[in-house]
């Protein structure tokens, strides 16, 4: 094999945005991510050195804008035919510089899918946050504050719980959603954010998904505040907080959808959260394939090359082999989120989708941590080298690994549509 | 916390004697009260309070001179039998803190390599009894083997490079070496414990002290985890060696790794098991699908059963170990390679184990497993630094290679 592109992936999918835009990112990424990798994880409360690569990924490419229709600027994905296998290559091409870099981009689509996908568009919200993605020069950030003190994963559990246990409430009074309650953990919180997706229950303790409220809330409104960045392991170009809405009013019509449909689209952001999730993943793998190629073809065991002994050999082939599989899959994955429309193809809410999906994450992220591991003890002596970049992905791609739910619910989703489960 | 750990994970006591359970109390004490109920404080004034808890247990408990012979004044616990007290003492320091641990348990391993009974060198205990003895916390850093370099032919350790060469010289031997990688702890070390090759590419371990005119220590190193032990690459320039402090013989090398296995195992079981308290307490009060107890969910239970018995068997297995590591009290090459064997093979299970462990009980905190506020994320990235510099180079394959060696009796590979 001559080159990482050479990974598997049917040929069949690869999209037009693929073909015509992905050298491009990668020249971008190559030259604003990678030589300023290795100094992140220093940066992560004030992200001087991460800010400048925001810019000339997000405006300078214009990635910001990239759900949003043409007509406000945008460039269209999110009615395209190939909006996740689109977005796969984008986080594909970051998580092989970094991870966190990508989630951040990532999930700046997160709120905004709830109102751009078909069948769930709401065009006056569009035209009413286009502007502030698209008619800027610095790069801007969405999240979805989801997660609470004391949920946990139960919001990306909304098929059994049905949203019973989110406390922040909305409340209707007269024109205008008055909220109030406690997030935390959001991807582009901690300061991070423009805009806020909120998901609210209308009734505590409800599990009718009618009562489950989509709202959009602008970062700088009175009654939002913001808790600084979290220290982690890893992920530093991800900031992470708590968020607190107060009393925090908007117009009625910030709401997503109304009952009802607001959790079905709502729903849309599990899948593709996973599928992204595997991108990030296969690009992580993609840059351990061309560290690892360069330490075991440099570095000797019984004075030969360490790829030329046969017992090494069987350790790196199947890391090789796991990260060619998981290609595959993740493509496979990012396919069965664009079939959503078609005649052969099953709606994203769907527990098909879901099930298929979540299982496909949950392979790929124990074949990523089980390889990175691998991949460090291989290198030994300079497995925890941070110059060696193997270790920055070991420690970031654990995090991809354990959000969303983690692996117990990827687990319990697979069998909930696998073996038709009725009580789990 | 609050939970016995010697009543969940036990291990054989039959080798300890009453001053060896009475020092491991000691130490659990200091760990309790140092570090382990203080993790906030400790984490945001690590450099500070690291150095001191350090200091505290090395010398003012005294542990730095736990296996200096006592005649030299030290505990006397220069004996292989003293290995299941060692192992003891390492788990306690792990559970405190990996860095201070694996710190620990060179010192002790350097001190055993040379201070045995069936191994002594009586030059080089008293010039190094003599550094350890006073009032400074004193950091040796272990260069071992490793990688080569594509087209160096190198002389090998059953097939791991050696880059540092001892060369005999008027005076002694003179040491040379360039780029070479520390364990840990290049840039901090008082002196350097460095296998190395003479001119014959025969293999053989030199004591160079870390002031010695020659040491060139490159920059500091950003690793994974173990922050505390800052490293560094080091080059060894002409450095002029004495003869007592070069040891000749292929078994020192041997018994120094059966050593480090043995006790970085301790270290790593030692922080698996903070990491069990910590993820205990975690899972008592969590719940999930808006109500049920975590750790009553099945699913959830089977992961936390994961984690509780992949540290429990990893420290039976080194409780056997250090049980064979005990019985190695003569110097004859087939005992010594059996137990080199036997550690490896342990060892590299106990680590396995291990971070199969922590990655499990990552799985189930989500969040809180990756914040550092909660900890567990600081024992899983020790752990994995000590899992890979320990195999030195090529993940599990020389191990493999070491087994089928004593097993089936290879020569080829």
């Amino acid at each position: 094999m001559k080159h990482i592109d050479e990974f598997s992936r049917s040929e069949e999918y690869i999209s037009p945005f693929d073909r015509h835009f992905r050298r491009l990112l990668r020249k971008t990424i190559e030259e604003s991510i990678m030589p300023f990798r290795r100094g992140y994880d220093e940066d992560w409360k004030d992200h001087h050195l991460i800010e400048p690569a925001f810019d000339r990924i997000m405006v300078g490419l214009g990635l910001q804008k990239g759900l949003f229709p043409i007509e406000h600027g945008g460039m269209g994905l999110a009615n395209s035919d190939y909006f996740f296998r689109a977005g796969y290559m984008v986080c594909e091409e970051l998580g092989r510089a970094d991870t966190g870099f990508a989630v951040a981009l990532g999930v700046t689509y997160w709120p905004l899918l709830v109102i751009s996908v078909d069948p769930y568009v709401n065009k006056r919200l569009i035209a009413e946050f286009a502007p502030m993605f698209c008619d800027t020069n610095k790069a801007v950030f969405a999240a979805n504050a989801m997660t609470e003190p004391q949920g946990g994963s139960d919001i990306e559990n909304l098929g059994l719980l049905g949203g019973k246990t989110i406390r922040t409430t909305a409340r209707l009074d007269g024109d205008e959603w008055v909220i109030n309650g406690h997030k935390l953990w959001p991807t582009n919180s901690g300061g991070v954010s423009k805009l806020f997706g909120v998901p609210c229950t209308t009734k505590p303790g409800s599990n009718d998904p009618k009562d489950f409220a989509f709202i959009y809330v602008p970062a700088d409104l009175p009654g939002v505040t913001q808790g600084g960045a979290y220290e982690k392991a890893g992920m530093a170009a991800d900031k992470n907080g708590d968020i607190w809405f107060e009393d925090v009013r908007v117009p009625a019509w910030y709401r997503a959808h109304g009952p009802g449909r607001d959790a079905e689209a709502f729903y849309q952001l599990i899948p593709f959260g996973q599928v992204m999730s595997c991108a990030f993943l296969t690009g992580a793998m993609m840059n351990l394939y061309e560290r690892l190629y360069e330490f075991v073809s440099t570095r000797t065991y019984n004075n030969r090359p360490l790829k030329e002994n046969d017992a090494v050999a069987g350790i790196i082939g199947r890391i090789a082999g796991d990260i060619d599989i998981c290609r595959i899959l993740g493509y496979e994955s990012a396919m069965i989120g664009d079939r959503r429309n078609k005649p052969y193809g099953k709606p994203l809410i769907s527990e098909d989708v879901v099930g298929r999906i979540r299982n496909i994450k949950d392979f790929v992220s124990d074949r990523a941590v089980d390889c990175f591991g691998k991949a460090m003890d291989v290198l030994g002596l300079y497995g925890a080298d941070r110059d060696w970049d193997i270790e920055k992905h070991w420690r970031d791609i654990k995090i991809v690994q354990l959000w969303m739910g983690g692996k117990q619910l990827c687990q319990m989703e697979a069998a909930r549509y696998f073996f038709n489960c009725e009580t789990l | 916390m609050g939970r016995n750990l010697d009543n969940l994970f036990v291990y054989p006591k039959q080798l300890m004697d009453e001053e060896s359970m009475s020092v491991v109390r000691l130490v659990r004490q200091w760990s309790d009260k140092e570090i382990v109920t203080r993790r906030m404080e400790y984490r945001e004034d690590y450099e500070k309070l690291f150095t001191l808890k350090r200091k505290m247990l090395c010398i003012d408990l005294g542990l730095q001179k736990l296996t200096i012979p006592a005649d030299l004044g030290g505990f006397g616990w220069n004996s292989p039998l003293k290995a299941p007290a060692l192992l003891a003492l390492a788990c306690e320091t792990g559970r405190a803190d990996a860095s201070i641990g694996i710190l620990s348990a060179a010192s002790w391993a350097l001190f055993l390599m040379i201070a045995c009974q069936h191994n002594h060198n009586d030059k080089l205990c008293d010039s190094l009894a003599a550094r350890y003895s006073d009032e400074t916390v004193r950091t040796p850093a272990l260069i071992l083997t490793g990688p080569g370099r594509t087209g160096m032919q190198t002389p090998l350790f059953f097939g791991r490079s050696i880059l540092a060469c001892a060369e005999k010289s008027e005076t002694g031997f003179t040491l040379n070496g360039e780029d070479l990688r520390p364990l840990i702890a290049g840039g901090m070390a008082d002196f350097f414990c460095v296998v190395c090759a003479d001119g014959n590419g025969k293999p053989g371990i030199a004591l160079v002290s870390g002031d010695a005119k020659g040491v060139k220590r490159g920059p500091s190193i950003l690793m994974t985890g173990l922050n505390a032990c800052g490293n560094a690459q080091i080059d060894f320039n002409h450095v002029p060696v004495p003869v007592e402090n070069v040891l000749d013989q292929d078994r020192n090398i041997e018994e120094l790794y059966s050593w480090l296995n043995l006790l970085l195992g301790g270290v790593s079981v030692g922080a698996a098991m903070n990491f069990f308290e910590l993820l205990a307490d975690w899972s008592d009060n969590r719940t999930i699908k808006g109500g049920v107890m975590l750790k009553e969910n099945p699913l959830c239970a089977s992961v936390l059963a994961d984690v509780a018995e992949e540290i429990a068997l990893a420290r039976l297995l080194l409780g056997d170990l250090a049980a064979i590591v005990a019985e190695q009290t003569e110097s004859r090459p087939e005992t010594i390679r059996r137990t080199f064997t036997y550690a490896g093979m342990i060892g590299h299970r106990v680590q396995q184990g291990v971070m199969h462990a922590m990655n499990r009980g990552l799985e189930l905190m989500g969040s809180a497993g990756y914040a550092k506020e909660w900890h567990v994320e600081k024992h899983w990235r020790d752990v994995k630094t000590i899992q890979s510099i320990l195999y030195g180079v090529a993940a599990e394959a020389p191990l493999k290679m070491d087994t089928a060696r004593f097993f089936y009796n290879c020569t080829e590979i």
